[in-house]
């Protein structure tokens, strides 16, 4: 597929030019030793939704960050209402009318709403240095009326909900563009997070307020990027690869731009998935409790078996996991680990039992990510002669650090995995979200593990990347390996999953037989979930 | 032939070393080594005797091996984003334990043993408290400061110790190697193995990724308790050591001996390029921060200045060589 939409698509599709309202040409951005963005033309005309994908590491953060004034393009031209401009930093972005809102919306929890709407022209609404919070909440209700939000300003914002959050920094990308009238609004990933009422409750309102302002929309949910863009843009590797109307658009086409090929039948490879008839239990929970999280939980998981938990957002299904990994501890119940009951209430002794925890934030719970990636992957082994068979130990002294070894380690998961990177001494900063959950992957399985927790473990990666932990999982399950898959992507959980329990209020409600061929459906599972 | 392979080695970290860091990383390694050199080609120009061996082994190194010992404890705390404001406490505290031990008891060297016991003792305390009581080690610290300092003023009623052992003194001073003091060759080796503590070990390497993201430590299984622990009992044993060398030096010790050391050191770890954030530098780096701050104070008083101005003039060397070696793009708030 060409990367430029024919002719007729493309008049049919810009309309006259006197429309566009914000337009780049020829962007290059490069970085230590990585092109971000090379050549990259890009436009967002009056009233217009735009939608942004491409797999992590495609650059679509980094055209957001030039276009927001938070990086200087190298190369390449930015255009506002058909005139040149140069955008130096985010307040200059804003003065041309652009604003961004974050995925960790840019606001500070301990001030009120109205506070927070106007926190950047704080000096234009005060005499001699004392603020007049009269007039902030005046306007500030203004404002939400104009754009017909519904929000109590006078809270602190500690106390608003995700999604109230999420509409507030949206409202706020206004106030910071009020010297124009039709502001360009860049919207980061704004549905990560977002529960179902919350999505449509956005979708809406940036419906809603197309004649106000245009919109960027970037998203790796690729329906909802269908359901809410007029035109889509793909990147890969930096460029734009394709260019087209939503009407000619399908999730198809848009995966295969994006990862560059035809995805691979067969995506959960589950004719690959093992029976365990007969298998032996490698993880039995019994009566397990936790107040105000779960009650009454127990399954047995078998070796080579994935065993999906799923469940809506406060059902339990994540602090479930926290307590079989031994993160947090339970107020009842028992966990034993092949046979023999471990004391729960700590990860180095559920490691040292052979359960490794793939966590839910792959940022702030898996990886040092200003360490190099050698670090990283022999961090839960050192020290320690528990170490895989397949890979040599860490030295016969067990304090001290044999760097062979270390680098034997590291190199045999970059082989293994496949993970992308430009060494193994780089740090994992540098490395896309997939490759980073590569790592993670990787790090547990340097240690005799009998028993992988994982929560949402292909979580903010993309489809390629997805693929290849799939497969990586299920050769773990062909050495025998036990997974608790908790997981909120339901067509994953069931592609994956042997079986599947269903967590509702803190019980288990279910588990559902998942065989090949005889998979349930996801309407199925949903009933049992709400 | 061998020569060739350790020289294509070297090429090969350094072609490593600079694919992996930008150019602001390595003028921020360089950092301190710069200010050094700055600093050491001011004094030669202005000094006809900064530059003689003498003055930079006999007054220069001499004079900056106390500091060193402490700068070198406080750096494991500070690298796990934790802070021990006890060390120059620990100082005073173990010096007239050894002073006392010596003079009250006559136990000579087995003395100076348990002076840097001591050290220990006290910072395996700090740590327990730290750890597991989970309480913030710059309050655990802020409080043992004063409860160890006060224990020195009460063992001595506020008095200095004096002891006369001239075997004792020789532990400091002597020159078993020809023309190099013993405390010299005390304060190199110590340098080298703790050094080697940080880089090649498990403690060591724990010790970075606690001060980067304790969270992920936690989650990949690491006994984390056991390395914060860790860290104040090395940081206390450095101490107790830096201590009963001092008092070794000076044939006496005084509750208020390790005075000055506290401010000093934490200069020095951070001039080294040691973060208080935590999680990047060492205490490899840590001795060049400690040598400006030698370097200065020697090369001031060569000049003539006076002390006072002396003060404030270190004062803004350390904020300039901070500025220097602080690398504010992986810091998202300064505070």
């Amino acid at each position: 597929m060409s990367a430029d939409i024919d002719t007729a698509d493309r008049d049919a599709a810009e309309g006259p030019d006197s429309s566009v309202r914000f337009r780049v040409e020829n962007i290059r951005k490069e970085f230590t030793n990585v092109v971000a963005l090379d050549d990259v033309n890009f436009e967002l005309r009056t009233g217009e939704v735009v939608g942004l994908v491409g797999e992590n590491g495609a650059g679509k953060s980094t055209l957001l960050n030039v276009l927001s004034g938070i990086y200087q393009q190298d190369q390449g031209r930015i255009y506002v209402d058909g005139e040149e401009v140069t955008i130096t930093d985010p307040l200059d972005a804003s003065r041309h009318g652009i604003a961004i809102v974050h995925q960790e919306h840019n606001v500070i929890p301990n001030l009120s709403g109205y506070e927070n709407l106007f926190l950047e022209q704080f000096p234009d609404y005060s005499t001699a240095g004392v603020l007049d919070s009269n007039r902030l909440k005046r306007e500030g209700q203004d404002v939400l009326d104009t754009l017909g939000i519904d929000l109590d300003l006078e809270k602190r914002v500690a106390n608003y909900s995700f999604s109230d959050r999420q509409m507030l920094s949206i409202a706020k990308a206004f106030t910071e563009t009020v010297h124009t009238d039709h502001p360009v609004i860049l919207l980061d990933e704004p549905t990560a997070g977002l529960e179902e009422d919350g999505r449509d409750l956005l979708f809406d309102r940036i419906d809603d307020l197309r004649d106000h302002a245009s919109f960027v929309f970037v998203s790796h949910e690729l329906d909802e990027v269908l359901e809410i863009s007029d035109r889509i843009y793909v990147l890969r590797d930096g460029e734009v690869v394709d260019h087209l109307l939503v009407e000619d658009a399908s999730e198809d086409r848009l995966q295969q731009s994006m990862v560059g090929r035809e995805i691979s039948e067969g995506y959960y490879q589950v004719s690959e998935q093992r029976g365990v008839t007969g298998a032996d239990t490698a993880i039995s929970v019994s009566n397990l409790s936790m107040d105000g999280a779960f009650e009454d939980v127990s399954f047995d998981v078998h070796e080579g078996e994935i065993f999906g938990i799923c469940g809506v957002m406060g059902s339990g299904k994540s602090e479930l996991g926290r307590v079989l990994s031994g993160v947090d501890d339970p107020d009842g119940g028992s966990i034993a680990v092949g046979g023999e009951t471990v004391e729960p209430g700590s990860v180095h002794r559920m490691v040292d039992n052979g359960v490794g925890y793939v966590p839910k934030e792959r940022q702030s719970e898996g990886t040092l990510l200003y360490q190099p990636l050698r670090v990283n992957v022999s961090l839960p082994s050192l020290g320690t002669d528990l170490v895989a068979d397949e890979v040599p130990g860490l030295g016969s002294v067990p304090w001290l650090i044999d760097f062979d070894k270390e680098d034997e380690m590291a190199e045999g998961v970059v082989d293994r995995l496949n993970v992308k990177t430009p060494s193994i001494e780089s740090p994992l900063i540098q490395l896309s979200g997939g490759n980073q959950q590569k790592v993670v992957l990787g790090k547990n399985l340097q240690r005799e593990v009998s028993v992988l927790v994982m929560d949402n473990v292909t979580r903010g990666i993309d489809v390629g990347a997805k693929e290849e932990v799939y497969r990586i999982l299920r050769q773990l399950a062909n050495d025998g390996v036990a997974m608790v898959f908790i997981a909120d992507e339901l067509p994953e959980l069931i592609g994956m999953s042997n079986r599947i329990g269903v967590m509702h209020e803190g019980e288990m409600v279910d588990i559902l037989d998942a065989p090949p061929g005889d998979k349930p459906t996801e309407s199925e599972i949903i009933k049992e979930m709400i | 032939m061998a020569g060739s392979t350790s020289g294509n080695a070297v090429v090969d970290w350094i072609g490593q070393y600079r694919e992996n860091r930008s150019a602001t990383d390595i003028l921020i390694d360089l950092g301190p080594f710069l200010m050094l050199l700055i600093l050491m080609a001011i004094f030669t120009a202005t000094s006809d005797v900064f530059l003689t061996y003498d003055n930079l082994v006999g007054n220069v190194m001499m004079n900056s091996m106390i500091l060193l010992f402490v700068a070198l404890a406080g750096t494991f705390p500070i690298l796990q984003q934790s802070i021990d404001l006890s060390v120059a406490s620990i100082v005073s505290l173990s010096g007239v334990l050894t002073a006392m031990l010596i003079n009250d008891f006559n136990l000579g060297i087995l003395a100076l043993v348990l002076g840097i016991l001591a050290g220990t003792g006290v910072g395996l305390l700090n740590g327990v408290v730290f750890a597991k009581a989970k309480i913030p080690s710059f309050l655990v610290t802020l409080g043992s400061l004063s409860v160890f300092s006060g224990s020195a003023l009460l063992l001595t009623g506020g008095y200095s110790v004096p002891f006369n052992a001239p075997a004792i003194r020789q532990i400091a001073i002597g020159q078993t190697i020809p023309n190099v003091p013993n405390l010299v060759v005390w304060g190199l080796v110590f340098y080298v193995l703790v050094s080697l503590l940080a880089w090649k070990t498990t403690f060591g390497r724990y010790t970075y990724a606690l001060g980067e993201n304790e969270r992920v430590a936690d989650f990949s299984g690491v006994k984390v308790d056991r390395y914060k622990i860790g860290a104040f009992v090395v940081s206390g044993t450095l101490c107790g050591l830096a201590g009963v060398l001092l008092t070794a030096r000076i044939t006496s010790a005084t509750p208020g001996m390790g005075q000055g050391l506290l401010l000093q050191s934490i200069a020095a770890i951070v001039m080294g390029g040691t973060a208080l954030t935590g999680g990047v530098g060492g205490p490899h780096r840590t001795i060049l921060g400690v040598l400006v701050i030698g370097v200065l104070t020697n090369g001031m008083n060569l000049l003539g200045i006076q002390s006072f101005v002396q003060e404030i003039i270190l004062g803004f060397v350390v904020i300039f060589a901070v500025a220097l070696s602080m690398d504010r793009d992986k810091i998202d708030v300064v505070k």
